[in-house]
């Protein structure tokens, strides 16, 4: 068999893995609330759930879309699959692809690059899961201290945290788009205080606006 | 049993264990199978070899920064759960505005173990696990035809700049703005006790607006040290890092 017919069978088998192996991922992930809630007594509420789905799931379908057109030409068949299972992929799995692929100089597409990008996702995801598992080992004697009073407000505040952090990233560079939808909202949640309490819904306004500006400014650029 | 000793009881911690096990062993599967083809094609075993140390230690970092969101999350979540999400599908900022947005919708005021239930958090898991499929479900239906199509050469020629990547960028900075602009509206209309208002009355919860304004300063040093000062190695900790710091910050003046 010579090396091309060898890779084409490689390829095909790497399909044929790559899909049993997320179709068994994909129970798991759905199962395991259910087999969670059937063992501590309480099953997730459906309710609660599809509303949350319309707030918040939309985005992130539209971002799995984008991110699965973007990334699958870069990580080649195996390294999409992997990458798509393991996750953290802009903080990790692209940039040590790339990284793998510019250290070898492997094209995008070629046989090389397909082998490389699936070594390199391999290789990061399994550091993560070791790093990760010896991280909890470890956390295990500091649970008393985690959730001791002192340390309530700070675990009260991870998403105001999270928020301020990504406020700095995303706006910096960006203020003329960022500036009318940040007003607005404050403007809103200032005169109507109780939509406070359903911030993840008033992401759509929001996220209308910022895109609206950005069309609108990448119009203009384009004209 | 309160619900955190529940949420790190050892049914969570095997579930979790078990897919997180299974992952590791398909990543062990997937890299033996590409080193295997890799010397067939007649690729450089060295540099196989190099690709594999360079990733290795180029994860470990970023990785250290996950592990800090595994303790953010901890906190409301318990161990075991982020401890899965962070490892498998997951990614720091995804999880926990997702979350964040769950605990709303079950009727929680946040994300906190004082008011977490066992099925908020089934339900907070269930959503957490739905809205971040959707890559593997592409991948599923598309990658082989995507792929073969990309390897037919037609995708070669580079088009320009697409309003793609500025949409997905305007939807971030519309996410944030609400969220901040949340904190905002709480702190001058809102007061110490839930669902009670008082328009322009300045007596809401300001901690949020300290934290946003410390993780905000904390990144904006990181971002900093990693361009200007050519510390790129920074970038990993940033998100991670700035929410640690915004957090202690709520800490502090809980204090005083």
């Amino acid at each position: 068999m010579d090396s091309q017919q060898y890779f084409e069978n490689y390829n095909k088998k790497t399909h044929v893995i790559g899909r049993i192996v997320t179709i068994i991922v994909l129970v798991m992930l759905l199962g395991s609330p259910f087999l969670i809630g059937a063992i501590l007594g309480a099953m997730p509420s459906m309710g609660a759930f599809a509303k949350g789905f319309l707030a918040v799931g939309l985005i992130w379908t539209v971002s799995s879309i984008v991110e699965f057109l973007v990334y699958t030409p870069m990580l080649g068949a195996g390294g999409s699959y992997l990458a798509f299972i393991t996750g953290n992929l802009i903080n990790m799995k692209i940039p040590c692809a790339v990284n793998a692929r510019d250290l070898v100089g492997a094209k995008t597409g070629s046989a090389e690059n397909e082998i490389i990008s699936t070594l390199s996702i391999a290789t990061s995801s399994l550091v993560t899961i070791v790093v990760l598992a010896i991280g909890v080992l470890l956390l295990q004697p500091l649970q008393p201290f985690l959730q001791s009073e002192v340390l309530q407000p700070a675990f009260n505040n991870v998403v105001a945290a999270l928020f301020g952090a990504m406020a700095y990233k995303y706006f910096r560079g960006n203020m003329k788009i960022a500036a009318i939808p940040l007003t607005f909202m404050c403007l809103l949640f200032v005169l109507v205080p109780s939509l406070t309490g359903s911030t993840s819904f008033m992401i759509i306004p929001s996220g209308g606006i910022a895109i609206l500006i950005a069309w609108l400014r990448f119009k203009k650029n384009k004209a | 049993m309160n619900i955190l000793a529940t949420l790190n009881s050892a049914p969570l911690y095997l579930i979790c264990g078990g897919i997180i096990a299974f992952v590791a062993a398909v990543c062990v599967v997937f890299m033996i199978r590409a080193y295997k083809a890799g010397i067939a094609i007649g690729m450089d075993k060295t540099k196989m070899k190099r690709v594999i140390t360079s990733s290795a230690t180029f994860t470990i970092l970023p990785s250290v920064g996950i592990l800090l969101g595994v303790i953010a999350l901890s906190g409301s979540l318990g161990l075991p759960w982020p401890w899965l999400r962070l490892s498998v599908i997951g990614a720091l900022h995804y999880e926990t505005q997702v979350a964040q947005a769950a605990a709303e919708q079950v009727g929680l005021s946040g994300l906190s173990a004082a008011e977490m239930t066992v099925q908020a958090f089934t339900t907070i898991a269930l959503l957490m696990s739905v809205c971040i499929m959707w890559g593997m479900v592409l991948g599923l239906f598309f990658n082989k035809r995507y792929t073969k199509k990309l390897g037919s050469g037609s995708s070669s020629k580079k088009s320009g700049p697409s309003f793609a990547d500025t949409a997905m960028t305007a939807m971030f900075i519309g996410l944030v703005s609400a969220y901040v602009a949340s904190y905002v509206g709480g702190f001058i209309s809102g007061t110490a006790e839930a669902k009670v208002y008082k328009l322009f009355g300045f007596q809401g919860d300001w901690i949020p607006l300290i934290v946003v304004v410390v993780s905000a300063a904390a990144m904006s040093f990181f971002l900093w040290l990693s361009e200007k000062k050519k510390k790129a190695w920074v970038e990993s900790f940033s998100i991670a890092g700035s929410m640690l710091l915004g957090m202690a910050a709520a800490v502090l003046v809980n204090l005083f």
